[in-house]
């Protein structure tokens, strides 16, 4: 009997705890933020999706198309072409850089492996889409412009390597 | 106006004045009377069809933004100033879903299922006393009648569960059937003592015998406790949302339920966590009696304090299991029910 | 003529295709009593966590037997791995369990760095350190919202991944992933720590102790939980040992095995911490560990937070990783248990086998064991309990 009576002290104990904790929430801010409008502040080395940024000095990308990236990716999702000069010679310089965002696993491997820091994963995380061929990216034609604080990083980058 | 302050501060004179002003006006037309009391009828049920729709809206918003408090979150905020739209939304979204019917379903069962779960919360608002004179049916056996017909929702999860012809739903339904039949009788018992207390199973008896504020929640506040715990327990709200278990059950007896047929069991409910509400604030927190505020507020007011506090238990507390849930029952919720009829009835004798 | 015979070989081809693909349930249909049934838990459950199939054989609501049916994600990690380059299986380390991710790295480049011979400076070392720990935090924060989930508290979830937020930005702030982290390289990092880590380790080992004595009272030490988890399930010290039970789930079973205190890879050995013990083996304790060595590993961060020293913190590793032929096995405490990389290397740049031991497997080999005789709300708590990660158990 006294047994059955401390279990049910001790219960709404154990249970008065419990509300306590939810109760003590109702009072707090919340945390979550209100997507589309609100943002996260995205870290610097954040892995979005691979681009290959115009060099603001030269207004072209820093591709030599060494194809070092393309050894380095796991799931070749990455494919280069050359570009072949007048003389029949193959230039430093890549045509079109064919980048596969569907089968991209967000590695960052072929940005490590890049001696040139020609690529970088950007903070672009919104890559859905509904068409499946959209996925399928030719980073030399998009030509794309790095915004943010990637840029300080990345040209950081270069400078110590030239 | 004035009938309007009448109805809402004073007694049910106003209404019965009506209805003879009516029924004069109707005798003088020469028509036969009972088509008059029809009318009346139809307009009471729709006026009861409408408060139980609209305070379902409302409900489930504010069941999902006390969540979202408890939770840190924000909660609906989209649709509407406040996200007071969403649950309309969300209605709207049910109705225009197609309505899937499983190849193997009993087919009565199955269609039927809904409604008899919903028919009852329906019925019970008939014996609700909003405010003074403002009760649609002031029965006798008020509160008997409530018993009698919440306990035919049993029928309609057994119904469904049977229906669904799938395993997962039979098992939902006979839980739901064990639960609801074991936790009657503590309900009963806790019911009973009021009723002791009150000398009356007319609700407005029950409301008028807590008048000057001599409210039974103070007498009966053990009453008032297991109250609480059982009545959640009879409409299958966490934590003994034991028949739709989501995670073990996946949805339990609702889970090959879509579209308007779904839309109905989440209007039951949460009309019936409203009724329970109801009925616990009208046997122990005085009904529709207080100051300044028509009574009818006052009505809504201490209903709300009960969902809120049933909501926060459910926000809380992780669910229990199938044989603890029996067990609470009878080891612990009917031996503390019956020994607070005991001695409330020995109380009276001796006072 | 010709074309409708062809038709007809299809089919009947693929008719005993699928009888020989049927999987054989350890018990029969037929079998059955008048009071059984057979119930399908899964592939698609809500608290199977991932596609993981369990078949019940029930009486009412008790469980007369069951099997756990795996693979229906297997992705051939391992055979994958054989046509991969070595750094390029860093990644796919991370997919095995994609909540501890580090852990699972690091026993990857402990294999590869043993095989080549090198030696990893203390800095890096240090970091690894920090980072597996905070990582087993946010896989038992994870564990913690999820298992409040499985038995019905749907509030934990939110209070554990407040948290846990905290802990993935600072991770993501130093290797750039949120969930698949890819964050060790053979010989230490890429990067160095990021400007304002300490600061916020700081800050979360400040208030995080406050934060696990509020979900104990919210759910470990709920009077419904404790109910529902004390005396079920009970693992014995001996079953788990000879089923190959590791982790948390092997330690409630009092048994105070922990490789980073039995056998201590890294720098382990520097640090003071307690290995966490239950004492019955039953639910219950398998989640009390979880929750104590959230606060051990809190302490962990402590003192490496404190002592961590400045220098390098990438050994000279080779441009091309090609080890020499020979075999390895390293492990490590991951936070599900001992998960082991074993590699036989034949001298060329891919591995010539890989095998990955990995804890959630052995975990619910035992789940027949200890979940037989009760009911099917206990099965989905042991299954909790043992904290499972699918693509882990199919790899």
């Amino acid at each position: 009997m006294i047994k059955y009576i401390a279990d049910i002290i001790k219960g709404i104990i154990s249970l008065m705890e419990g509300l306590m904790v939810t109760l003590k929430h109702v009072f707090r801010k919340p945390i979550t933020l209100q997507y589309p409008e609100q943002r996260p502040d995205i870290s610097l080395r954040f892995r979005g999706r691979l681009v290959m940024p115009v060099d603001p000095a030269t207004t072209n990308n820093r591709c030599t198309a060494c194809m070092l990236c393309i050894r380095a990716c796991p799931n070749h999702s990455i494919d280069c072409e050359k570009l072949i000069g007048e003389d029949g010679k193959p230039k430093p310089k890549a045509v079109s850089y064919t980048y596969n965002m569907g089968s991209c696993i967000y590695c960052n491997l072929c940005v490590e492996s890049c001696a040139f820091a020609a690529i970088i994963m950007s903070d672009e995380y919104e890559t859905g889409t509904e068409n499946k061929a959209s996925l399928t990216l030719d980073l030399v034609a998009e030509k794309y412009e790095l915004k943010g604080k990637k840029v300080a990083w990345w040209t950081s980058k270069f400078k110590t390597e030239e | 106006m004035e009938l309007i302050k009448e109805l809402f501060y004073n007694s049910g004179k106003p209404l019965g004045e009506l209805y003879t002003w009516a029924h004069g006006i109707w005798a003088g037309w020469g028509a036969p009377p009972f088509l008059l009391d029809l009318i009346f009828q139809i307009i009471i049920g729709v006026a009861v069809a409408l408060v139980v729709v609209l305070n379902a809206l409302w409900i489930i918003y504010y069941d999902r933004k006390l969540s979202a408090l408890m939770q840190i979150r924000k909660g609906p905020n989209r649709v509407g100033p406040l996200g007071l739209l969403q649950t309309i939304a969300d209605t709207v979204k049910l109705m225009i879903k197609e309505d899937i019917n499983p190849k193997a379903i009993d087919v009565l069962s199955f269609w039927v299922a809904p409604l008899i779960i919903f028919v009852p919360t329906f019925a019970v608002f008939l014996v609700l006393p909003f405010g003074k004179g403002l009760i649609p049916a002031d029965l006798n056996i008020g509160i008997l009648y409530v018993i009698a017909i919440t306990g035919l929702t049993v029928i309609g999860i057994l119904a469904a569960g049977w229906g669904s012809n799938n395993k997962y739903s039979l098992i939902g339904g006979l839980r739901s059937a064990a639960q609801i039949v074991s936790y009657e009788i503590p309900m009963m018992l806790v019911i009973l003592s009021v009723v002791l207390l009150s000398g009356s199973m007319k609700m407005s008896d029950i409301v008028a015998a807590q008048a000057n504020y001599k409210w039974f929640v103070i007498p009966q506040i053990i009453g008032f406790i297991v109250f609480l715990i059982v009545g959640n327990a009879e409409i299958n709200r966490a934590p003994f949302d034991l028949p739709e278990a989501e995670s073990e059950l996946v949805a339990g007896f609702n889970t090959e339920y879509s579209a308007m047929k779904f839309a109905f069991f989440y209007l039951a409910e949460y009309t019936n966590l409203f009724l329970t509400s109801a009925i616990g604030a009208t046997l122990f927190l005085g009904g529709w009696e207080g100051p300044f505020l028509p009574p009818i507020v006052w009505f809504f007011i201490k209903t709300y304090f009960v969902v809120t506090i049933l909501m926060w238990i459910r926000w809380t507390f992780p669910r229990i299991r199938v044989d603890h849930l029996m067990e609470f029952s009878w080891k612990y919720m009917l031996p503390i029910a019956l020994l607070n009829l005991v001695i409330t009835a020995i109380v009276i004798k001796l006072v | 003529m010709k074309a409708k015979k062809v038709v007809k070989d299809q089919k009947t081809n693929k008719k005993e295709k699928t009888e020989n693909m049927t999987i054989k349930a350890p018990f029969e249909l037929e079998k059955l009593s008048n009071d059984e049934y057979i119930l399908n838990m899964g592939p698609q459950h809500p608290s199977t966590h991932g596609v993981l199939r369990i078949i019940l054989k029930l009486d009412g609501e008790v469980v007369k037997d069951l099997y756990a049916d795996v693979g229906y994600i297997h992705s051939s990690v391992e055979k994958m791995c054989e046509n991969k380059k070595y750094e390029m299986i860093m990644p796919y380390t991370d997919r095995l369990d994609y909540l501890s991710a580090v852990n699972y790295n690091w026993a990857y480049a402990l294999a590869v760095e043993k095989l080549m011979g090198i030696t990893i400076p203390e800095r890096a070392e240090y970091i690894r350190v920090m980072l597996a720990e905070l990582n087993r935090i946010m896989s038992h924060l994870l564990w913690y919202s999820a298992y409040g989930m499985d038995v019905g508290a749907l509030t934990p979830i939110m209070y554990a991944f407040r948290e846990r937020e905290e802990v993935i930005d600072m991770i993501e702030g130093m290797t750039g992933g949120r969930l698949t982290h890819n964050a060790f390289r053979f010989g230490g990092f890429k990067n160095d720590l990021q400007k304002g880590f300490m600061d916020s380790l700081k800050k979360f080992i400040g208030h995080f102790n406050d934060k696990i004595d509020e979900y104990e009272a919210l759910l470990i030490n709920n009077v419904i939980l404790t109910a529902r988890t004390k005396g079920v399930g009970i693992l014995s010290k001996e079953t788990a040992m000879s089923y190959g039970v590791t982790g948390p789930s092997l330690r409630g079973s009092d048994c105070a095995i922990d490789l980073r205190k039995t056998a201590p890879y890294s720098i382990y050995d520097k640090f003071d911490f307690k290995v966490c013990t239950g004492k019955n083996g039953d639910t219950w304790d398998r989640l009390k560990v979880r929750m104590d060595e959230m606060r051990e590993s809190t302490k962990i961060l402590k003192q490496a937070m404190e002592g961590i020293p400045a220098g390098d913190i990438m050994a000279k590793v080779p441009k091309i990783i090609k080890p020499a032929p020979g075999e390895v096995y390293t492990k490590v405490e991951s936070a599900r248990g001992e998960f082991g990389v074993y590699i036989i290397s034949d001298g060329t740049d891919k591995p010539y086998r890989i095998k990955f031991r990995s804890p959630s497997f052995s975990n619910l080999s035992v789940l027949k064991e200890i979940a037989i005789g009760s009911k099917i709300a206990d099965v989905v708590a042991i299954m909790g309990s043992l904290d499972l990660v699918i693509p882990e158990i199919d790899r």
